[in-house]
Order: C-alpha cells, then structure tokens, then sequence
C-alpha cells in the first residue's frame, strides 16, 4: 500500500499541477487570449491561433529533465524552434510572400515606393527610445523591427540580434499587426485635414508582364548589392516573385505560396508561441517592448502620412497623393491598404485609395527587408 | 552538345566551385613551436614539438587524408588519418597536431619532428597540391613560437611574423580584440543618431534607385507601346475596373470585416484590367526517349 502512495505522490511531482505557478497561469491565459480573439475577432487568425496555442503548450507546467521542453536540446520542439532561432523560417515566408504579391501597383506608381522608406522611420524611432530606455544596441535593434509591421522579419532579426527577447518581440510585432486598423486610424485622421483626405490621386497605368518579370531581378539586384546582409529576406521575397510573375513555373509558385507557406506559417507560430515561456516572458524587459512596439507602429503609421504631406509641397494641383496612403508605408499587407481605404472612403465614398496604397504597402515589404539588413550589417 | 547538357555541365561546375568554397584549401598551419621544454604537453604528457592548423573558413572543413610534411619532395610523407570524426574542424577553430616522429601515437602524431630552419608544408588529400606552408627560423629559441597573425579579422588575412612569439596553442591569432557589431556601436554611437541617420539614408536610398529604375523602365515599355499599338479588342478602362472592384470591396466591408475582401477586390481588379497571368508555356517537355517501363510506378499507389 505504501508503494502505491509513494507512486501516486511520485507521480504527482510529474504533474503539471505541482509544478504549475502563477505565471504559467498568467501566460495560458494569454495564449487563450490570442485564440479568442483570433476567432471572435478574426485578427490575423493564421498567426495568433498558433502563437495563441503555441504559449498554451510552452506554458504547460512541467517537470524539466524530460527532454520535451523547447528549451531542451534534441527534444521534438526545440527542433521545431531551430527554424526560428537559425533564421530558417522567416527568409520561406518571404518566398511564399513574393509568390504571392503582385507588385504591379508599385511598378505603375514608382513614385510611392518612397513612402516604404517613409514608414521605417517607426523602426529606427523605436531603436532610439530602446537605446534611451537602457537596451543594448543590438536589443534595441531587435525592438526596433518590429515597426516595421512584418513578423517574419521581426523574427528573423531578432534570432540574429538578441535571440532572449524573441519571443516577446514576435508576439508584440503580430498583435500590433492584428491590431492595425486600431493604432493606425486616429494617427491618419489626427495628421491631416479634411482637404488632404479629399485628395483624388492618379488612376495607376496597365502594367504589362515583361516589366513584372523585369521587377524581382532588377529589384533584387538594386536591394541586395546596396544592402546583402538582408540577401535571406530579400532574396527569397524576389525569388518567389519571379517564380509568380514568370508564368512559367506556376506549380512552384503555386507551392510557394499555399503549402510551403502554410507549413512553415504554422510552424513559425507554434515554436514562437512556445518560446514564450512564463520564466523567461514574464519579465519588465517584455512590458517595454509592447510599450516600444506600439510606438513604432505609431512612429511609422506618422511618418508615412507626414512625409506625404512634406511631398506634396512639392508637387502641383492634380498630381498631388492623398496622405492616406502614407500609413500603408508600414508592411502590413494589405491591411495597412485597406485602413487606407476605409479611413478615405470616410471622407468621401467615392474615392477609392486601395490600389494607390498598395504601392507603398509593397514597397514597405521591401523597405522593412532593407531595414533589417541594415541592422544586422551595423549590430550583427 | 545539346542544352541539356550545357545546364547540366554549368550546374556541376558551380556545385564544384561551392564544394571547394569551404574545402581544405581554407586550412592554414598559423603556428609551430620546434623546440617544445615548458609549454603545453601531448597527450602522453610529454613536451613535444607542435604545429598549428587554423580553419580560416565560415564553414567546417574535414582535414582527414590530408598530409604533412617536412620534405617538399616527400608530400605525402604524414598522412592525417581519415575516419576520425576529430578531424572535422569548425569554422575559425585551430587544432594542435604533435610533432614527435610518431605517428603510431594517434591521429594527432606526426612521423616527423620539426627542426628550427626547416619549413613544414600541408598538402590536400590528393597527396601533391600544396596548401599552405610555414618556415621555421633556424634562430628560433626553444619554446618561442613562429606564427601568422590575421591583421584583418573579417578577411582572416594571415601574415607570417617575423619576430618570434610567445607560444597560442588553440588560439587563433588575431591582433586585438574582436568586438560585436553592437558593442561597436555602444562605444561608437551610444545614442543611436549616426546609426539611425545612416539607416535611414540608405534605405531611402535604394528605393529612390528603385523608383528611378522603375520609372525608366515604366517609360520605356509606355514608349514602346504607344509607338506600335497592337490590333486588338479595345480594352476595358482601368478607372472603371478599379471603381469596380474598389465597389465591391466597400459593399462587403459595410457588411462584414476581413482581409478577404480587400483580397477579393484586389483579385477583380487584376482580373478585369486583365494582369492576370501565370499561364503555363503549353510547352511539352518530356522527350519520348526513356523506355516505356522507366516511366512505370515501381509500386501502386
């Protein structure tokens, strides 16, 4: 009889019940959290139910030595994670994002393309208060990506640059991406004025399929001599371009941008919703980095409306661009364009903005690329 | 030669060139101390002459069957035995091999000792190309050392010294310290300004060099376009398409939320302003050639 209390009390150590604390409950609660709303709300259901189940299965209490952790070496997640922690997932995401862009709007309006540029401010705005804040420049890099608005990158920075605070650092970069709509509009409607929002820009021309094939090679080119420490992101995002637009390798681009990316889609959220373990998410570092994150977002999504108006000063009657579009700076494709739209579309329901945003919204996908390569060239 | 062949050929040769990017030809012997009384000891705790392999290279290098020798003439005199997984060395690691003229003690034991004036040279594991080579001063004193220092970390730019040195054994020598991208930039720019105006210039400059571009090419192909209007059916106006399919993106948004339907306008407008594309070549491919029962399922599925 003993043997068996000693048993069951031995087994009772190996439950998630002895060894369960406060923060894992705080951090399951989270993960439920993220898949409510992911639901309910359906903001950005493909990353937050991972992520959101991801923390739920990182955050299970457990006994440690049994090698199933994602921490633990050789355990079935933390091989998972290898894609996340060598960078390997985020530059396949890419692949499938090319694939599955189509970057005619920008190539019909060039001129957009410097809204991208706009729109990074929000991350080097970050770096800056990160680095005031107290964090090592290559945290502060780190923090400063993520507004940028694009996961992936964020990922892939960060498991370069400051691989401890990943987690919170993903998480902070998909909620505020979910949460777009929210954060960017009363930034858009406080920076401009009523006339601004009135703006009617230029249809964008036909765009023919020679200049698409032309863009991914010209672009790589362009981007990657000028900056080849972003050659993983920049590289594939072209390379699934040209896979798209060359019409002739439709089954790799078909891969490319449905199961590949679902695949690695899921895996990406899973392994960082994981990583987010209580111990080592629960911490006054992560509290900062939300707080950093959201004021890049707001950062780029000023920016990108201010520099349109700055533009404009320059430009004559009938040419000029409606600062509307100059959140969609920021790489949230294509909600940023489609807040754009929405938020016009108040001020005048006739005046359709998605295709001109989707120019800068493209472009920011480039630009945030560019961006993070420029980081880990300086702090890598 | 057909093309088939040519790609075929072309792809080889680059599989080659990447193969041999990170080969044995990375290796350097950066250090070698002859005359060995107080320094390090083998694995027999004896104090033996020592030489010093550096993996200059960013990826692993297997250094099993290649050789060492004291003799020019004699490459192959040393061979480094193969099959030992602990000659498979990392990236900027250094491995010590001893120098006792016995290779009978181990992997890491060469049959010949080192003599001060002598030059000991590393030879691929073809047994004639001669990889890398370090001479010794015949006035080096015992226990000192003559090495290659990197003066360029990044470049790993190895320089033979001329002064002897203070014995490294399995340190790579390089001068100063090598410090972080971060810690530069925390010593450099604790406020971030430089970096931040630095980054922000050039990223604005490569997408101004990509609206130039574009801009040109854009003209070009309207050039092009309007010089030699094609016969064809007259085509749809892109303003109204795009009020269409902006229309529709409104009509379900005032209904319901959601990223497919700015996804749905999106897809008519491609559709009807006709971008859409992707089509196959209609291309067939595959030759008749093979025999019919290569073509055959080897199991059912």
């Amino acid at each position: 009889m003993n043997q068996i209390i000693d048993s069951l009390q031995q087994f009772w150590q190996f439950t998630g019940f002895a060894n369960c604390g406060w923060q894992n409950l705080v951090m399951i609660a989270i993960g439920i959290a993220f898949i409510t709303v992911a639901i309910m709300k359906e903001w950005e259901p493909l990353l937050l139910v991972p992520i959101g189940f991801g923390m739920i299965l990182g955050n299970i209490p457990m006994f440690p030595g049994l090698n199933i952790g994602i921490y633990e070496d050789g355990s079935v997640m933390n091989i998972l994670y290898q894609g996340v922690r060598q960078g390997w997932y985020p530059p396949l995401i890419f692949l499938g994002i090319g694939a599955m862009t189509d970057f005619s709007a920008l190539i019909s309006q060039p001129r957009l393309v410097v809204i991208g540029a706009a729109a990074q401010m929000g991350i080097f705005g970050a770096y800056l208060l990160a680095l005031a804040l107290g964090f090592a420049p290559n945290e502060a890099g780190a923090i400063g990506i993520i507004g940028g608005a694009d996961g992936p990158t964020a990922i892939f920075l960060s498991s370069k640059l400051a691989p401890d605070l990943m987690g919170a650092i993903a998480v902070s970069a998909y909620s505020y991406m979910a949460l777009v709509p929210v954060i960017q509009r009363p930034i858009m409607l406080l920076f401009t004025t009523k006339k601004e929002r009135l703006i009617r820009m230029e249809k964008p021309r036909q765009v023919s399929q020679k200049e698409k094939i032309i863009f991914p090679i010209v672009g790589f080119l362009t981007t990657a001599f000028i900056v080849p420490s972003g050659l993983p992101l920049l590289g594939m995002l072209f390379f699934g371009n040209l896979l798209k637009e060359s019409g002739v390798t439709r089954r790799l681009a078909e891969t490319a941008r449905g199961p590949l990316i679902d695949v690695v889609t899921t895996l990406i959220g899973l392994t960082v919703g994981a990583s987010t373990q209580a111990d080592k998410f629960l911490s006054g570092k992560s509290v900062m980095i939300f707080g950093l994150g959201l004021l890049s977002f707001v950062i780029a999504t000023a920016a990108g409306v201010l520099f349109v108006k700055f533009i404009n000063l320059f430009l004559k009657e009938g040419h000029k661009i409606n600062p509307l579009i100059g959140n969609a700076g920021v790489s949230a494709v294509p909600d940023s364009a489609r807040v754009s739209e929405v938020v016009g579309r108040e001020s005048d329901p006739n005046n359709h903005l998605l295709m001109n945003a989707m120019a800068p919204n493209v472009a920011g996908v480039i630009g945030s690329a560019v961006a993070a390569g420029i980081l880990l060239g300086f702090l890598g | 030669m057909d093309s088939k062949k040519i790609i075929l050929a072309v792809i080889g040769l680059v599989t080659a060139l990447a193969a041999a990017a990170q080969n044995v030809s990375d290796l350097i012997l950066s250090e070698a101390v002859p005359c060995n009384t107080q320094g390090v000891t083998d694995g027999y705790g004896r104090h033996t002459g020592w030489v010093e392999i550096t993996n200059t290279s960013q990826g692993t290098v297997n250094f099993g069957g290649c050789f060492l020798t004291d003799d020019r003439t004699r490459p192959q005199r040393y061979m480094i035995p193969k099959g030992d997984a602990s000659t498979r060395l990392g990236p900027r690691q250094v491995t010590l091999l001893w120098c006792g003229g016995n290779a009978d003690e181990g992997t890491y034991y060469t049959n010949f000792t080192l003599t001060p004036g002598g030059t000991v040279y590393l030879v691929s594991n073809d047994g004639k190309t001669f990889i890398d080579s370090l001479s010794i001063p015949a006035a080096l004193p015992a226990d000192m050392a003559v090495r290659k220092v990197a003066r360029d970390n990044k470049k790993m730019d190895f320089r033979t010294e001329s002064e002897p040195a203070v014995p490294s054994p399995m340190t790579m020598n390089t001068v100063g310290i090598e410090e972080t991208g971060a810690q530069r930039m925390a010593r450099t720019d604790p406020n971030g300004w430089i970096l931040t105006l630095t980054s922000v210039s050039v990223v604005f400059a490569a997408l101004i060099i990509l609206w130039w571009i574009f801009t040109g090419i854009g003209r070009a192909f309207t050039r092009k376009g309007k010089a030699a209007p094609k016969k064809e059916t007259p085509k749809k106006e892109a303003p109204a398409d795009e009020a269409v399919a902006a229309a529709i993106a409104l009509a379900l948004d005032m209904e319901q939320d959601g990223d497919t339907y700015a996804a749905i306008a999106l897809a008519l407008h491609l559709y009807l302003s006709e971008s859409v594309h992707d089509t196959e070549s209609y291309v067939i491919t595959i030759r008749p050639t093979a025999a019919r029962h290569e073509t055959f399922r080897k199991l059912p599925r």
